[in-house]
């Protein structure tokens, strides 16, 4: 199991601002596996390639991502028309077909 | 006694419809995600990137504010802000031009979601990053140069 998504929002009016991690190795296939012998042994590819932002389970923001995104990524989005109880859910898929959601209730 | 379990049958297959129905329903927030764009994310040069999302005729504009370092001391974690301020944007997508593959995100915006988004991403070498919208059906873009100054794609 991945390690779970940390989502932070703050509500300002209407506009509620999410910030999101997730946290993933983001792994280019590029780059040597420092365990391999003389480190030649590339770490295999292994990213994430779509997210998902939901507001009331409505979609509002559909990402799709290359390998470059960093490592643990980072998302900041803002939904319009959001109020105390509504919910944000993020969820993502990686190009392995892993995945993992989090649903936060807005304060 | 033999229409009435008839009509029972007849009632029982549509209530197995409806169910059928309600759990596709159910599986179609899923299944409506939208397709990736494989010949715009695996090409290897930006303009074929850009031709492959179908903006070869963008026009460059100053109605997107793309906030991006001059100098990045860390080459693996570049922190950009994009905001459109053109009415109905509805796709950004984000461009690197020396990343061996240069398209680095798509984000399609769906109501509800202001034209604003932050993300982290990594940079194979110093470059112009090219940030291009969709809006009211064109295309506009505006590039920025970042310098990374301990390089290589590593993280």
């Amino acid at each position: 199991m991945p390690d779970p998504i940390k989502m932070r929002i703050t509500l300002d009016g209407e506009i509620a601002t999410v910030k999101v991690l997730m946290p993933h190795p983001m792994e280019t296939g590029l780059r040597k596996d420092p365990k391999s012998d003389e480190m030649i042994e590339t770490l295999p590819r292994h990213f994430i390639e779509h997210v998902v932002a939901t507001h009331n389970g409505r979609t509002v923001l559909d990402a799709q991502w290359s390998r470059s995104i960093s490592k643990n990524p980072f998302l900041e989005f803002r939904v319009r028309g959001a109020k105390p109880g509504d919910t944000i859910g993020v969820k993502w898929e990686d190009n392995r077909g892993e995945s993992n959601a989090l649903e936060t209730v807005i304060k | 006694m033999n229409r009435e379990s008839r009509i029972d049958r007849a009632r029982r297959r549509f209530g197995q419809a409806a169910v059928a129905v309600v759990v596709l329903a159910a599986l179609a927030p899923l299944r409506a995600w939208a397709a990736r764009n494989n010949a715009a994310f695996d090409t290897k040069v930006l303009e074929e990137g850009v031709a492959a999302i179908g903006a070869d005729a963008a026009v460059e504009t100053d109605q997107i504010l793309f906030k991006s370092p001059d100098i990045a001391e860390n080459s693996a974690i570049v922190h950009l802000e994009i905001r459109s301020l053109l009415p109905d944007t509805r796709t950004i997508w984000l461009f690197a031009e020396k990343n061996p593959q240069p398209l680095v995100a798509q984000f399609d915006l769906l109501p509800g979601l202001e034209p604003f988004v932050a993300v982290r991403i990594k940079m194979a070498d110093s470059a112009f990053l090219r940030v291009v919208v969709k809006a009211a059906d064109r295309f506009y873009y505006v590039r920025r140069e970042t310098k990374v100054t301990i390089g290589g794609c590593a993280g």
